[in-house]
């Protein structure tokens, strides 16, 4: 998932968050996660002051943005020392999957 | 650094020169549990300090414990309890000494904290409020040693990024104590409870817990966790060991593992955003 600012919204775009009036969780409920966006609910959004979403996938890439493959490699800095263990095994394969699926399927490129 | 490792230990121990609680927070602990009465002085107490009411009302509504619907402090008394009101004003003022200056340690505790009342709900545990403050405050060792001797807070850094080593590793060699022991240590002087002070003392080594072996590996568990997402900043950029009695303890499995994780980075992205807002007010 990926938290963008709302002019970068599109329609289409799947809601990984609830969104709230004012952009605070005090604030009133908007839209629940699990929504398409279309650009009559983008309008309305932005007429709540709503300034960021948090979207499925990763769909908007910007210069000094990290891949997966910087995720992933970050990743294995991190257990570099732990690796070989096995229960550090099972969670360094935890992450990696994660990483996979959270970076996975973000701009429509994916199949069904 | 003229003196040697004992010496410093000697320092970094003595409680003449170990920060202080605020007198407000000695008057709640002086407070019995039970007694109806001691409800209202204590409402009494918390709403006559306005900075510390505001810090619990904001720490309760924080992800490490997500309260939404608190918003004045007698609200907090009537939907929380008073265990847990004292718990977040304990919290609230030790989380006020790393906020501002130690910004990657507050995160990584704040992370802990998330990631510790998480397991707790998961696992259906008694007391996760309880859990949540041990977590958030598992590595104040860390604050001391930096508010005491920031000479050898810089030594330790240098030597951690040096050598790639551990800082607990790094602790040791230039203190001879670590920063789980210096926390129990504080923990025991400012007479928090055991449920508190083993988590502390032991989430680098569980099996010397005693009496909360449970909570003591949901704390160990849940700085794994955190460390392994990379979320904050506790010192150095490595996984610790994922200990097989804490393992066996909470019954893990690739599967829960896969759960856990899941609706972890799901509510750092919270975390994140909320250590943003209160250092930006
Ligand atoms: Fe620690
Ligand atoms: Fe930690």
């Amino acid at each position: 998932m990926q938290k963008i600012p709302l002019s970068f919204a599109k329609s289409g775009m799947i809601l990984a968050r609830d969104v709230f009036r004012g952009d605070t969780p005090v604030g009133m409920p908007v839209c629940g996660k699990g929504s398409e966006l279309t650009n009559a609910l983008i309008t309305r959004f932005e007429q709540m002051d709503v300034k960021s979403i948090t979207v499925e996938g990763h769909p908007v890439w910007e210069e000094g943005d990290r891949s997966l493959n910087d995720y992933l490699r970050e990743l294995d800095n991190r257990f570099a020392k732990t690796i070989q263990e096995p229960h550090n095994a099972v969670l360094h394969c935890v992450y990696k999957e994660y990483l996979i699926k959270a970076m996975e399927g973000y701009s429509g490129q994916q199949p069904e | 650094m003229a003196s040697n490792q004992s010496d410093l230990k000697k320092s970094i121990m003595d409680t003449k020169t170990l920060p202080t609680l605020p007198n407000v927070i000695h008057k709640l602990n002086s407070l019995s549990d039970s007694d109806s009465s001691s409800v209202q002085e204590m409402a009494k107490i918390v709403s006559s300090d306005q900075v510390l009411s505001a810090r619990i009302l904001r720490l309760a509504n924080s992800p490490s414990y997500g309260f939404h619907r608190v918003s004045t402090i007698s609200n907090a008394m009537i939907l929380l309890g008073v265990n847990v009101v004292k718990s977040l004003a304990l919290s609230s003022s030790i989380i006020a000494m790393m906020e501002h200056d130690s910004i990657g340690l507050w995160e990584h505790s704040l992370g802990v904290g998330s990631a510790a009342n998480l397991i707790a709900h998961r696992l259906k545990l008694p007391e996760c409020e309880e859990i949540a403050t041990a977590g958030l405050l598992h590595d104040i060792g860390k604050v001391i040693i930096k508010l005491k001797c920031s000479d050898v807070d810089k030594e330790i850094q240098l030597r951690v990024t040096t050598r790639q080593i551990y800082s607990l590793e790094a602790e040791r060699e230039v203190l001879d104590t670590d920063h789980a022991e210096i926390g129990g240590w504080l923990a025991k002087s400012w007479f928090l409870p055991d449920k508190l002070s083993e988590p502390i003392s032991f989430h680098h080594d569980v099996e010397k817990s005693c009496n909360n072996r449970v909570k003591t590996a949901v704390i160990h568990l849940a700085d794994v966790l955190i460390k392994s997402s990379g979320f904050g900043d506790s010192g150095d950029d490595f996984v610790p060991s994922l200990q097989n009695i804490a393992w066996d303890i909470l019954k893990l499995d690739k599967q829960l593992l896969d759960e856990l994780v899941y609706e972890l980075e799901d509510k750092l992205i919270e975390v994140k955003n909320f250590s943003f807002e209160m250092l930006s007010n």
